[in-house]
């Protein structure tokens, strides 16, 4: 992704962009639709329970004929900002305007292992140090991939109990008598994992931790001050700016 | 007390209580008013000659609110075997005798009275008689189920299907056939499918139902109502390909690689461990995103106490 280009008089500037326009809109749309799915879908897993609770919800939402039609329009468009997503990784690769380079690669790697135990040893006491992230930490890398994980199992679940006559084609005739059950548990289960794993993981990494609360604003701005990308990602920064990274450890 | 003052308190009650007695008009009426007259005030049951214990009460109110309100009582309590009334004149149709002569003298209601329904709806009757419920009456001569006022509840209460108080209405009628069909002796003893409530509540269509969704099929839908068939009958809509149909009604195209997704079985092996599979991952996921934000927030007020200064 681009860096920005507001030098200060030293030459470095004072933030650099980390999400371009379309990255933050792909964002926007994935969050919206995903709270979208959440509210109505929450409605329909605890329909029976506790009573009384989830009738009213789907009341809110227009009742179960229209909540069943915001479910399936904010599936649909999640599901195409997702192969948008895809498609346009593609073309930045394809067009070389992305390149792969460990430090700046969203891919999990063994040293994303060693990371989460040198936190959970310095959490623990029995380390001084943090681990020092690259331009993603781990548990971005982690919120990143766990959307692809729901894509597939979610989103291809989902569409198929949407539109079933649609992959009746390709459903081979031995599974008919479970796949149906299958894809029901598959949506509801992961949905589930889904919707905690927001809640904890990245509303506490994105919202409630001190630093960012009550938000990250990266997702309106796509900026990131080069204070917090030295602080939180020192092997981006030492990456982009080496000289300064020089100069500021022989100090 | 003296006989003015008590007069005082009686006039008004007693004024107020010819108000309360319907007034009297069509014959018809006039002779439930008398029938009324006692049976709406009756407290308690009694037990019959069959061996049934049957309420004493008809409520009044209830009845004329009924779409049976019209009737007189002896259009269906035509004759009675059992009771210290004397039976009202007038032949009993031959329908409504064929009919009683087949239903088992301990079955709960009055075999004429159970027949008489056949006198206002006799091609509904006669799907009934030919249905799985209506063979278990005549045929097998049991008691247990299911006759009109099994599914559709007493006579005398009777409110059109589309009104959400009706045993049928869309509301009710799960649990009406839940009565009998999630009951466990009657699923023992018929060797009925013993998780049809539970699959049902389970399901997409139980779901939804319970949520007010208005097009999600209840049992009859899919499975028929008056000449319901068991599922073993290859006349069943729920029977093999009859199911293309029957689940076509909705899900227009519906193939022979769809029919198999509803039913009442419980889950199989595959759906039953790749759920405890996912459970697994589920837990795993959250007992790591749980310790890690838990332990992170307290690493972080940790260091904020005793490490002020020597981090930034």
């Amino acid at each position: 992704m681009s860096q920005s280009t507001t030098q200060t008089a030293q030459g470095i500037p004072h933030e650099i962009e980390r999400f371009n326009i379309t990255f933050r809109i792909q964002h926007v749309l994935m969050f919206t639709t995903f709270l979208l799915l959440s509210f109505t879908g929450w409605g329909l897993k605890y329909a029976h329970e506790p009573q009384g609770v989830a009738s009213w919800w789907i009341r809110v939402w227009g009742g179960a004929e229209t909540a069943g039609i915001i479910h399936r329009i904010a599936g649909i468009t999640m599901l195409l900002d997702f192969v948008w997503h895809v498609v346009y990784l593609f073309y930045l690769l394809g067009t070389k305007k992305m390149t792969f380079d460990l430090r700046t690669t969203i891919v999990p790697l063994p040293k994303d292992i060693f990371d989460v135990i040198k936190n959970y040893l310095y959490f623990f006491g029995l380390s001084k140090e943090k681990a020092r992230y690259g331009k993603y930490s781990y548990a971005q890398k982690f919120d990143y991939w766990a959307v692809f994980w729901g894509m597939f199992i979610i989103g291809f679940s989902g569409f198929a109990l949407a539109f079933p006559m649609l992959i009746t084609p390709i459903v081979p005739k031995f599974t008919s008598g479970w796949i149906w059950e299958l894809l029901s548990i598959m949506h509801s289960d992961e949905a589930l994992l889904a919707i905690v794993f927001i809640l904890f993981w990245h509303f506490y990494n994105e919202h409630l931790k001190p630093e960012n609360f009550p938000m990250s604003w990266l997702w309106i701005t796509g900026r990131m001050s080069v204070d917090t990308l030295k602080h939180h990602h020192p092997i981006e920064y030492e990456m982009l700016f080496p000289e300064e990274a020089k100069t500021e450890k022989k100090h | 007390m003296p006989y003015t003052k008590r007069l005082h308190v009686l006039a008004p009650l007693l004024l107020i209580s010819c108000l309360l007695i319907p007034v009297p008009g069509f014959a018809q009426q006039q002779e439930s008013a008398n029938c009324l007259a006692c049976h709406s005030s009756m407290k308690g049951r009694i037990k019959t000659v069959s061996g049934t214990v049957i309420e004493l009460q008809v409520s009044a109110e209830k009845f004329a609110g009924s779409v049976h309100a019209a009737l007189a009582c002896t259009d269906c309590h035509m004759k009675y075997t059992d009771n210290p009334h004397s039976s009202p004149a007038g032949a009993v149709p031959q329908q409504v005798l064929a009919i009683a002569s087949k239903i088992s003298a301990k079955h709960p209601v009055d075999p004429v009275a159970a027949a008489a329904c056949t006198k206002c709806h006799p091609d509904v009757y006669a799907k009934v008689l030919d249905s799985v419920h209506g063979r278990n009456i005549t045929d097998r001569r049991q008691t247990d189920g299911a006759l009109c006022l099994d599914c559709h509840g007493s006579a005398h209460y009777i409110v059109p299907v589309k009104n959400p108080q009706a045993k049928m209405s869309r509301k009710h009628q799960v649990e009406t056939c839940g009565t009998c069909h999630g009951d466990k002796k009657i699923i023992e003893k018929y060797k009925l499918e013993e998780n049809v409530m539970d699959s049902f509540q389970e399901s997409f269509h139980g779901r939804k139902l319970h949520l007010g969704h208005t097009k999600v099929p209840v049992c009859a839908s899919c499975h028929g109502a008056h000449d319901i068939k068991s599922k073993n009958d290859p006349t069943s809509p729920v029977f093999g390909n009859n199911r293309l149909q029957t689940c076509g009604k909705c899900h227009k195209g519906a193939n022979e690689k769809f029919i198999p997704a509803i039913t009442h079985k419980r889950p199989g092996p595959i759906p039953h461990y790749a759920e405890k599979g996912l459970m697994l991952l589920v837990i795993g996921v959250f007992a790591f995103i749980i310790s890690h934000v838990l332990l992170e927030a307290f690493s972080d007020i940790r260091d904020a106490i005793f490490k002020k200064g020597r981090e930034e």
